[in-house]
């Protein structure tokens, strides 16, 4: 299995939900807690596992704004796991999951340096890095409605621009949508061949005019239909 | 990058340490006559464990959760950082036979005690091309992604640790040897060749833009907002920048400090001057390796609104 | 708290430092271990309260600490989903700022100053009884009691007349009763959460001037339908971020006037004969005839034909076939739509006034061409070619592509109908065009083109959402008359039709602490709460004794012009005593309005009361479906807290208000719960409309059920009632609908609601300013000119008052603000993860215009209104219209409130914009000085009429400014810590195997 997200940079509009909904499910998952310094002061600053970023493109007046959520990408060639001196940093081989084993880490930080997408964020608290567990402890969870087995982001997303699954599977939703949206990787130069993949803004639906009829200039020139109330 | 100080000084340190053992015992196996004394050799040995030991010690102090540090033996597989370690600690036993055989038999040494000296001598360039290959081997950072990387470390090493070596042997015998003399000098040039090729080599734009980043390739990007307000850990992280004509003046300080002062005060040949030399190299390395972070730019500044890194 | 200490006490240990063979591995064959022990979890639902969109939650708790909090998969309203706030309710729970018990302002100490003791709650209920009581007993409207952001104005207006005040109004005054208004005088029904998109069947969706809006989670799930479904979404604003970065275009306007783009708009339709006659005929008064006879009593009021059996005249018609008047409102008729396309007929009253269609005067006016897209292009700055183009699109949307959904259904008079013809164009509008002083008629004006497409409460249209539509306006009027120790005859707000409804006085002075209903605003259907704290200070019209606030954060973010609030909060009479003399608020956080009130009494947070969201005040229906939810409490407080539902049935006991007294005078109910069970309304008709019947299984109208609560613990916290396929359409005119309606008690009677394109109603008024109207009439010549000008009975655009009172040059920029998806107003700061979202605002220019300017990007400038001056960091931007600024909303705080650290980023950087609006129109040393800066015909605050000028601040000016002395945490505040690490059990680490890690290679 190659489990991973899709995100529809088309409907996503910037609200921030799957990012506190990552950080309330996680800080009490397997990876959490995610501390946060200075809660309630001057530069908070905490862990999170998943940030919203905006950018426009292109200049004004005919620019366009895009919200891009960045998670874990779930490399398929993932030099944060191998440049990882410890062995906590791992790509499972069942599905290809990247995770941190909290109990090895020793908070060197390289595998952050070694991560392009800026996926791995050390905790201020714990001093181990914490990264995107795709929900491992949801998805397998037969405890939970099927329907909930389901990253706590993409249950969440109220523009469902979210989608889970397996990108081995040419079925799978996940794997439709990359073919039929024609789904981007970010910086493939880099060769890392992340998993996660983002749908660029569709085409704008073309809408016809009504083609003018006869120009009115008064109300004189107007004609009573007979029609019964 | 942000220069992590703990950083700087286990790369200059050890690095100066390891150049000082191969050099040291090179030079002592191909008879080369001042190395031939056993305080010498003794000197150099010892100086060479405590910048070693400086370093490793120093650089554990960047690790958030240390008590898990002795885990980084366990992937020697794939990991430089684990590999560096590993050697680094390989290292010691051999240096030690090696002193160890000097201080009981003096400079003629031979059989195991000799041997232990060149797998010493070996294993201290290893550790240092494994230290150099964490940053050659980061994709992520393309100042660093090349193999002038692994070249600047050795050279640099190798140079800083003929000072000492040049140190050492005129403090001991109160005079400096010409020939060490000579391969200071060569070093210290070659040292200058190599990082002055780096230093043009960054200086021209190559790799992604915040447009591969984005995936918007056809039109300008501009970031509008990170997501949050106040620095996180990537910004802290790889968010460092420097003034562009503080980085001028770093440079030229660098350069003027680690080679050119070094350079013309060994040319005097006076002992004290050669101390003076092998210091203000080790503080120019200093400066070398704080610009050698604070000039590399991590990708993960793209999605934080750089146009190029 | 002691929460949150716990969490922290257990970061020593997070982990379960054993190996996998210690965590019980499940009996599935994942190899992974048990995560967390779900024996020990409860699931509750309940709905979420980090805003007003109500969303339903399932609630995970352990140990009474929150796991995690998720959409109900199966609610109405979020059918699942939650946004960023209601994941974040975990930091809101655990928030430092809570209130921990009753507070009093300790004697000797200045209001501010939050200087505080600890009450006991008797204490406090004693001391609020007392003041009460006395009030009551002599002089009711001493009390003025408003409430903010609250979700049971129906519960606390119907407070407010037991107690005998008519000073009684929610935020609505301030929020959006333009487009409540605008709907509701319009339509029946309206934007503002009485009303939906058809996001199923809409082909072409126009919103307008919103950035969230209450509906946050199904307006973004609309969003998605309409992408995958392929339709054009247009948005409307002057800047591009959230929903308007994914439309399909994006109309840079400049705001205020959209008013002009739409009836321009309208113009090129008109041009193009492109409406719907069907339904202007069928559905509205377009058809009616108006005399014509200006100058002269009665001028623009409909011609009625004689009073039948004490029924007072029916406005009439011409018949086409029968060639004579007739009424209006008969079925079968042929009512012609222009009467001056009629052959040989003159249409004049038998006392020979001149007669014209509502429609003769509506194409006369908007073919004009002040409205001609080329004249509106140099106002709203939309092109004309635009202009034209979007009205033609609209057009061929709704008549070329129109969908007809085959469902047999009886319309108003009794006749089957096969099927509903759908026109799918649809729009959304909110605070862009509330939140000016010319929002009410722009919004009428948005309505008008749906009108003339045809597109209201039709497949593919704008839904109506039950309790709505109802008649035109609801039949409530509002109170005037007040007496001692009784309750008032009528709600304290209404909806007023003729200047007879005014709440004045003979002089025509106004009767309202807020002047609602006076001449200043007339029809100002919420209240104007943003004037309380300045009219009592002022004692115009007149000094009030206690003002009590629920849930409103008037001391700073709610207020406008909050520098001065502040000082008036503070002002004293000579002999020392407040110009308001008592404040009571109910808060649940140490916010800016805790430091400035007398009486503080602490509220429980949403997790822990019980509540409703009743139906009959602002439900939670969808427009296919009447629905209604409740709030139970899912943690235990751990705090001296009583919720205000508690407050206020406690006190109408002890006050003992009539509908809270039984025959002998005691005590009718005994919590909120059991007056939530038992209140009737009329009939059957209760707060809650599910599960009702001594059983529980009677829906809508029922007696009243015992076991109310339970049904709906039962049914995951909220009551759905589908409504058939044949009442989902067409409502204004559907009987099966309106039969249904009368019997929920919705609406009062079965007639067709007839939708008014001319407003009558606004006529009225118009003529009592130009001196024509026999009744109430304006002595003021500003009040004369102000109902000339602006009640005109078809909608019109007019330049904001602000922008008609400065000097345009020296003010070149509109400030508007914008909700951030992430914060609710001042809730959110205090919320950990939010607040690290954002802790800062910027003030949001164009790039283009900046740099005009010469302003740099990330640089500190000063802006500056006719009202005052802030100190901001600007952020430049492309997605904004070139004349205006903007930023996000409630961002900046007060150092020291809501349990942040004085050198909180909110404090010191972060600002507040309201410091430049006033809450009066520009001084120019005339009448209209003292007149609310607000829309002349409702009272909505004009808060985005704001112009201002942008200067750079001086070297090393840096940092926001005004700045206000730190107010101090609540007293017994816990410290708030300096780490957080919140989780509701020890993490469960997931372990990688020694023997993994040393044999695996680079894969
Ligand atoms: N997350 C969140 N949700 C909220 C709230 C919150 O604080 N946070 N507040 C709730 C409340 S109380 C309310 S009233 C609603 C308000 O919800 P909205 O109606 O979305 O109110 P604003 O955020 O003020 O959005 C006003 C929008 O109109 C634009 N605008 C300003 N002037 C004009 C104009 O003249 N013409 C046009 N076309 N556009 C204009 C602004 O750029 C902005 O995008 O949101 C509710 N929902
Ligand atoms: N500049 C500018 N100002 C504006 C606006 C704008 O667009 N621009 N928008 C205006 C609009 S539309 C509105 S509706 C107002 C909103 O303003 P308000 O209605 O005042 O809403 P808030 O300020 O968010 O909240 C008011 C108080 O409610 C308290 N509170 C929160 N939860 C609870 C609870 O459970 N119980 C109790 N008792 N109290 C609680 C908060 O602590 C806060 O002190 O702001 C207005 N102010
Ligand atoms: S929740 Fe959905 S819409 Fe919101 S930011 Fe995340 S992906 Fe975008
Ligand atoms: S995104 Fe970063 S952390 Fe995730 S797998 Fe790729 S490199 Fe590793
Ligand atoms: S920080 Fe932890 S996970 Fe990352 S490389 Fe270092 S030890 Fe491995
Ligand atoms: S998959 Fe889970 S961990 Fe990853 S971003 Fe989504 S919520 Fe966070
Ligand atoms: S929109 Fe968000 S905050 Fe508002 S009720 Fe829904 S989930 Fe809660
Ligand atoms: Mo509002």
């Amino acid at each position: 299995m190659k489990l991973g997200l899709v995100v529809d940079i088309d409907s996503c509009v910037g609200c921030h939900g799957c990012a506190t909904a990552c950080k309330q499910w996680n800080t009490s998952g397997t990876i959490g807690p995610l501390s946060d310094k200075d809660p309630y002061g001057r530069d908070p600053n905490g862990a999170w596992l998943n940030r919203i970023r905006t950018y426009e493109v292109d200049d004004s007046p005919n620019s366009k704004t895009v919200h891009m959520p960045m998670s874990c990408m779930h490399c398929e060639d993932a030099a944060c796991v191998t440049v990882c001196p410890t062995g906590a940093s791992y790509k499972r081989t069942e599905d290809g999951i990247v995770l941190v084993d909290q109990d090895k880490c020793m908070g060197c930080n390289l595998c952050s340096w070694a991560c392009p997408y800026g996926a791995r964020e050390l905790d201020p608290q714990a001093g181990t890095m914490k990264k995107c567990t795709l929900c491992i402890d949801r998805i397998y969870d037969e405890k939970l409605p099927e329907a909930e087995r389901q990253p706590a982001c993409v249950l969440t997303c109220p523009t469902k621009s979210r989608t889970f699954g397996d990108f081995d599977d040419p079925n799978s939703e996940v794997s439709k949508l990359v073919r039929e949206r024609a789904g981007k990787q970010l910086m493939p130069e880099l060769g890392y061949n992340p998993v996660n993949t983002y749908l660029p803004p569709r085409n704008k639906p073309v809408v016809e005019m009504y083609q003018p009829t006869s120009l009115k200039d008064t109300v004189k020139g107007w004609v009573n239909k007979v029609i019964a109330r | 990058m942000h220069p992590a100080f703990s950083v700087l000084v286990f790369t200059v340190m050890s690095g100066a340490g390891y150049g000082l053992t191969t050099l040291m015992v090179l030079g002592h196996l191909s008879g080369l006559s001042q190395l031939q004394d056993s305080t010498v050799l003794l000197s150099g040995g010892v100086l060479s464990f405590l910048l070693i030991s400086v370093g490793l010690l120093s650089s554990t102090l960047h690790l958030a959760n240390p008590k898990n540090a002795w885990r980084s033996f366990s992937r020697f597989k794939t990991s430089w950082l684990s590999r560096e370690a590993v050697f680094a600690v390989l290292y010691y036993p051999f240096l030690l036979i090696y002193l160890a055989g000097i201080w009981m038999n003096g400079a003629e040494i031979g059989g195991v005690f000799l041997l232990a000296g060149i797998i010493a001598a070996v294993l201290a360039m290893v550790t240092l091309f494994c230290t150099s290959m964490i940053y050659a081997s980061l994709k992520t950072i393309r100042q660093w992604n090349s193999s002038l990387t692994p070249v600047n470390y050795i050279a640099l090493g190798l140079m800083s640790g003929s000072l000492l070596l040049a140190t050492v042997q005129a403090v001991v015998s109160g005079d400096l040897s010409s020939a060490l003399q000579q391969l200071a000098l060569g070093l210290l040039v070659l040292g200058a060749v190599v990082k002055v090729i780096y230093l043009f080599w960054i200086g021209k734009p190559a790799g992604s833009t915040i447009n591969t980043a984005t995936g918007f390739t056809q039109a300008s990007v501009r970031l509008l907002d990170q997501g949050h307000s106040s620095n996180g850990f990537l910004n802290n992280e790889f968010g460092y920048t420097v003034a562009a004509n503080k980085l001028v003046r770093l440079r030229l300080l660098m350069l003027v400090m680690a080679f050119v002062v070094p350079f013309l005060l060994l040319l005097v040949s006076s002992s004290v001057l050669t101390v003076v030399a092998a210091l203000l190299v080790v503080a120019g390395l200093l400066v070398e390796r704080w610009l050698f972070f604070a000039e590399a730019r991590h990708v993960v500044r793209l999605f934080h609104g750089d146009q190029t890194v | 708290m002691s929460n949150l200490k716990s969490n922290l006490t257990l970061l020593e240990s997070n982990y379960l430092n054993v190996d996998q063979s210690a965590v019980s591995t499940r009996n599935d064959n994942s190899g992974l271990p048990v995560f967390e022990d779900r024996d020990k979890q409860e699931t509750k639902y309940t709905t979420c309260y980090m805003c007003a969109c109500r969303c339903g939650i399932k609630v995970t708790v352990e140990d009474n600490k929150v796991r995690f909090i998720q959409g109900n998969p199966n609610h109405p309203v979020n059918k699942g989903v939650l946004c960023a706030k209601g994941n974040s309710g975990i930091m809101k729970q655990y928030s430092p700022a809570k209130l921990s018990s009753p507070l009093l302002r300790k004697p000797g100490t200045e209001r501010g100053a939050s200087e505080f003791e600890e009450i006991s709650w008797e204490q406090a209920l004693d001391i609020l009884e007392k003041r009460l009581a006395h009030i009551r007993a002599t002089d009711p409207k001493q009390l003025a009691y408003f409430t903010g952001r609250d979700q049971m104005q129906a519960f606390t207006g119907m407070w407010a007349s037991q107690f005998g005040t008519i000073n009684w109004a929610a935020h609505g005054g301030f929020c959006s009763v333009n487009m409540a208004a605008g709907g509701l005088y319009t339509m029946g029904h309206a934007f503002w959460e009485f009303g939906d998109p058809d996001w199923e069947n809409t082909k072409y969706f126009m919103m307008w001037g919103v950035a969230e809006d209450h509906a946050s989670n199904p307006i973004k799930l609309g969003l998605k339908r309409l992408k995958e479904r392929g339709a054009k979404f247009v948005a409307i604003n002057p800047v591009r971020t959230g929903y308007q970065a994914i439309a399909d275009e994006w109309v840079a306007i400049r705001p205020g006037t959209d008013g002009i783009l739409a009836l321009s708009m309208a113009h090129v339709l008109l041009k193009n004969q492109l409406i719907d006659d069907e339904f202007l005929i069928r559905y509205t008064n377009s058809a009616q005839l108006v005399v014509n006879t200006p100058g002269e009593m009665g001028d623009g009021l409909f011609y009625r034909g004689p009073e039948k059996d004490g029924k007072p005249g029916q406005p009439q018609v011409w018949d086409l076939v029968k060639e004579t008047f007739v009424d209006a409102n008969l079925p079968d008729i042929t009512p012609a739509l222009f009467g001056s396309a009629l052959e040989g007929v003159d249409l004049r009253t038998p006392e020979g006034k001149p007669l014209r269609t509502a429609m003769d005067i509506m194409v006369e006016k908007y073919m004009d061409d002040q409205y001609s897209p080329e004249v509106a292009a140099k106002e709203c700055g939309v092109a004309a070619e635009d202009i034209e183009r979007l009205a033609l699109e609209m057009a061929h949307v709704a008549f070329k592509e129109s969908i007809t959904i085959d469902v047999e259904w009886t319309d108003w008079a009794g006749r089957k109908q096969d099927k509903f013809i759908g026109r799918p164009v649809s729009m959304h509008a909110m605070r862009g065009i509330s939140a000016h002083s010319n929002g009410f008629q722009t919004c009428r004006a948005i309505h008008l083109l749906q009108v003339l497409l045809g597109t209201v409460d039709c497949p593919g249209g704008h839904l109506a959402k039950p309790p709505f539509p109802k008649h035109i306006p609801p039949g409530i009027k509002p109170a005037k008359e007040m007496a001692p120790n009784t309750p008032l005859k009528s709600p304290p707000l209404g909806f007023p039709t003729c200047p007879e409804d005014l709440v004045i006085d003979a002089e025509g002075k106004p009767l309202r602490i807020d002047k609602a209903y006076s001449w200043d605003a007339p029809i100002s259907c919420h209240g104007l709460m943003h004037m309380v704290i300045s009219n009592a200070v002022k004692g115009d019209p007149y000094k009030i004794d206690t003002l009590m606030l629920f849930m409103a954060n008037m001391a700073w973010n709610s207020s406008m012009n909050t520098a001065q609030t502040l000082e008036m909060l503070c002002s004293k009479e000579d002999d020392g005593e407040y110009k308001i003399p008592f404040i009571v608020c109910s808060d649940a956080f140490n916010s800016e309005m805790v430091a400035y009130s007398d009486l503080v009494l602490p509220d429980t947070t949403y997790l822990e009361r019980y509540d409703t969201i009743s139906m009959l005040d602002r439900p939670i229906s969808e427009p296919h479906a009447a629905c209604d939810s409740v709030r139970i409490p899912v943690i235990k407080p751990d705090r001296d807290v009583v919720s205000w539902q508690e407050v206020m049935v406690e006190m109408a006991g002890r006050l003992g208000f009539p509908a809270f007294t039984d025959e002998e005078g005691g005590r009718k109910y005994d919590d909120y719960k059991d007056f939530i069970i038992n209140f009737e309304k009329e009939p059957g008709i209760g707060f809650l409309a599910g599960y009702r019947g001594k059983d529980g299984d009677k829906s809508l109208r029922g007696e009243p059920n015992p076991r109310q609560w339970e049904a709906y613990e039962e049914n995951e916290g909220f009551f759905e009632f589908e409504l058939g396929m044949n009442q989902r359409y067409m409502r204004h005119a559907n009987r099966d609908y309106l039969e249904l309606a009368k019997e929920a008690g919705w609406i009062g009677s079965t007639e067709q609601i007839v939708i008014e394109l001319y407003s009558e109603k606004l006529q009225t008024f118009r003529l009592a300013g130009q001196g024509l109207y026999d009744g109430p009439m304006p002595t003021e010549e500003h009040h004369k000119e102000r109902l000339v000008e602006y009640f005109d009975p078809l909608p019109i655009y007019y330049m904001p008052l602000e922008e008609q009172r400065i000097d345009r040059e020296e003010y070149p920029y509109h400030a508007v603000n914008q909700r951030p998806m992430f914060m609710y107003h001042s809730w959110d700061s205090q919320n950990a993860w939010l607040r690290q979202i954002m802790s800062q605002n910027y003030l949001y220019m164009n790039r283009v215009a900046a740099e005009r300017d010469g302003i740099e990007d990330m640089s500190w400038v000063w802006v500056e209104s006719h009202n005052g001056k802030i100190r901001a960091q600007v952020k430049l931007m492309e997605g904004t219209n070139e004349q205006t600024v903007w930023t996000w909303n409630a961002i900046g705080k007060r150092a020291g409130a809501w349990g942040l650290s004085e050198d909180a980023n909110e404090a010191t950087d972060g600002f507040l914009m309201n410091h430049l609006i006033s809450e009066l129109l520009p001084q120019k040393g005339d009448k209209i000085d003292r007149v609310t800066n607000s829309d002349p015909i409702t009272g909505q605050a004009a808060w985005y009429d704001l112009r201002v000028k942008i200067t750079p601040a001086a070297p090393g000016e840096t940092g926001s400014w005004p700045h206000f002395g730190p107010l101090k945490p609540q007293p017994n505040a816990k410290p708030s810590p300096d780490m957080l690490s919140y989780t509701s059990h020890k993490n469960v680490n997931l372990l990688r195997t020694l023997s993994d890690i040393l044999t695996r290679g680079e894969k």
